[in-house]
């Protein structure tokens, strides 16, 4: 498959006033989004998932890399490129507030030289299809959240790009609307688009998204498909039930031999992810110098919440 | 692929500008009485302090300077507000984000301002008219000084939305701006020549020239109107150049979503 969006070695670094310090908000990063694909780019807080969508948009110029539209260079040819984008950056504030929902959609359209009489039928389809049909004379001001971003959603599928970009769409919402968004969401995936969801939200990820960009303190840390790195963590988590608390000189051990692990104390239940698979001997020989029985031995039940906070926990580990 | 059109942008804007002004008629009603006030001030003025003999052309010269004013404002002020407000609300980045080129649209959005307040302008010049029982000469000769004098304008407009992107907190500069503007629109040519490099100075002067002391086409020269058309031409080019650096400026400081 062909890649649609090409992400190349994106770097973006701000000088703080005040202190004269510099942070890196991304540091090199490169992927690439085929035709057709949903992607989720994930990371904590701060690490860069913005930035990246920014520079994507080019809203935000990089101090070094590029980005590649359909093979249009996102910051020489900018408006060519345009054209296959549309974005939801900040959701529900996208939004004119005193307009009504359909004068927002009428008038974004407009901005990218739609006309009336061309946008109105497009217009009227959207709000039927996102459940806004009865509130297209409601001003913004007085919609709810979930209807604004709704909204939001809508007036980007209106663009009719080849890509979307999602800066967190289900931020902020109560779990039945954020559920509606979601099937919203794979609507529009089902109609052949690409979008890129950058999000907090693992279940989005989970359900909607077939591959995962992580990135973490500005760097890539994972590029893969959601289902290999959920099988990878898998085989990776073990869960050991315990028939003798662990002695102080164990707990120090396990600790100086697995990056992660947990023990709860009135469980005697020991989680620990091992890097190698001969990794479970050595884990086996420090529970043996205490003779510490163990009961039960299995693998963890791994969801992506897991996944996402341990390849960011190792990443910032190496830091 | 469809090409964007440009005119769908300007129809976009001028329906956006017209329907805000309806809906929010307490505020448009408010705006018209302020400027309706400050006329009545400056009229009760030249009939208390004036010379008698002079107060006829004063008065007359008050009502277009006025108006001029209140154009003024719109077309060269007015962006500085929306761009505060677009960036604040978080709908800047949408603009940005069409394939049209936020300019163009800023430009539409200017180009709708004046246009539907030309209507507002038209309002208040015979409301004035009426009160000092003076009658302008309302010559169709205006048109052709008007266009080139919005035109110097709206330069000004881009840098000031230019200066609105990269700094934000610009609500004091505006608030000083206005009498800038005012003492742009009011300030007779005569009595300071070197004001005509000024933006808007020689419009406004040929304007009052044609209203007030009813100036025909031949009574002016062609250095007149080459002093207006260079200097809306210089002014609306130095003003997108302006803008398109401080565009460039906050894409690299990433300001365009800041608030």
């Amino acid at each position: 498959m062909s890649a649609i969006v090409e992400v190349e070695g994106l770097t973006k670094r701000y000088h703080k006033r005040a202190s004269k310090e510099v942070v890196t908000a991304a540091d090199g990063i490169s992927f690439r989004v085929d035709e057709g694909e949903i992607l989720g780019l994930l990371g904590p807080n701060g690490a860069g998932k913005t930035t990246t969508i920014k520079m994507i948009c080019s809203l935000l110029k990089p101090d070094a890399g590029r980005v590649l539209v359909r093979g249009i260079d996102t910051q020489r040819h900018r408006l060519r490129a345009l054209r296959h984008l549309s974005a939801v950056l900040e959701g529900n504030r996208n939004l004119y507030w005193r307009l009504s929902v359909r004068e927002n959609m009428l008038y974004l359209a407009g901005n990218r030289g739609v006309s009336a009489r061309v946008a109105r039928p497009k217009i009227d389809a959207l709000l039927g299809r996102f459940g806004l049909s009865d509130k297209a004379d409601e001003l913004v001001n007085n919609l709810s959240r979930g209807m604004q971003q709704k909204l939001a959603l809508a007036v980007a599928m209106l663009a009719e790009t080849d890509v979307v970009l999602l800066d967190e769409p289900t931020l902020g919402l109560d779990v039945g609307t954020g559920l509606e968004v979601r099937e919203l969401l794979r609507d529009v995936a089902a109609e052949g688009r690409t979008v890129i969801i950058s999000t907090h939200d693992m279940a989005v990820v989970q359900e909607l998204c077939k591959r995962t960009v992580i990135i973490s303190a500005g760097r890539v840390v994972a590029d893969e498909r959601v289902s290999n790195l959920l099988a990878l963590f898998a085989t990776r988590g073990y869960r050991v039930s315990l028939g003798a608390p662990l002695s102080a000189e164990q707990e120090r051990r396990l600790a100086h031999t697995f990056a992660v692990f947990a023990y709860g104390e009135p469980e005697l239940v020991l989680n620990v992810t091992l890097e190698h698979p001969e990794d479970i001997y050595r884990l086996m020989e420090i529970l043996r110098l205490e003779r510490t029985p163990v009961e039960d031995l299995g693998r963890t039940q791994v969801d992506f919440e897991r996944v996402f906070l341990e390849l960011t926990r190792e990443e910032t580990g190496r830091i | 692929m469809r090409r964007p059109g440009v005119f769908n942008v300007l129809l976009a804007n001028l329906r956006k500008v017209a329907t805000e002004m309806r809906r929010y008629l307490p505020n448009t009603i408010s705006t018209v009485v302020t400027f309706y006030a400050i006329f009545l001030m400056f009229f009760l003025g030249i009939q208390v302090l004036g010379a008698p003999e002079s107060a006829e052309t004063n008065t007359q010269y008050v009502i277009v300077s006025t108006a001029l004013w209140f154009l003024a404002l719109m077309a060269m002020q007015g962006i500085g507000w929306e761009i505060t407000l677009e960036a604040t609300r978080g709908t800047l980045e949408q603009l940005y984000m069409s394939p049209i080129g936020a300019w163009r649209i800023l430009l539409a959005r200017m180009v709708g301002t004046v246009l539907v307040n030309l209507l507002i302008i038209v309002l208040m010049l015979f409301l004035s008219m009426a009160t000092a029982r003076q009658w302008l000469n309302l010559d169709l000769l205006t048109l052709p000084i008007l266009l080139l004098t919005i035109t110097g304008m709206l330069g000004v407009g881009f840098m000031v939305a230019g200066l609105s992107l990269v700094y934000k907190q610009v609500d004091s500069l505006l608030q000083i701006a206005q009498f800038v503007f005012l003492a742009f629109v009011a300030v007779p040519l005569s009595a300071l020549p070197l004001l005509e490099l000024a933006p808007v100075v020689k419009g406004a002067d040929m304007v009052r020239g044609v209203m007030v002391e009813r100036t025909p086409l031949t009574g002016f020269s062609v250095f007149d109107w080459l002093s207006l058309g260079l200097n809306a031409a210089v002014y609306f080019l130095l003003g997108i150049f302006l803008y398109g650096r401080a565009e460039r400026r906050a894409m690299n400081r990433g300001l365009l979503g800041q608030y």
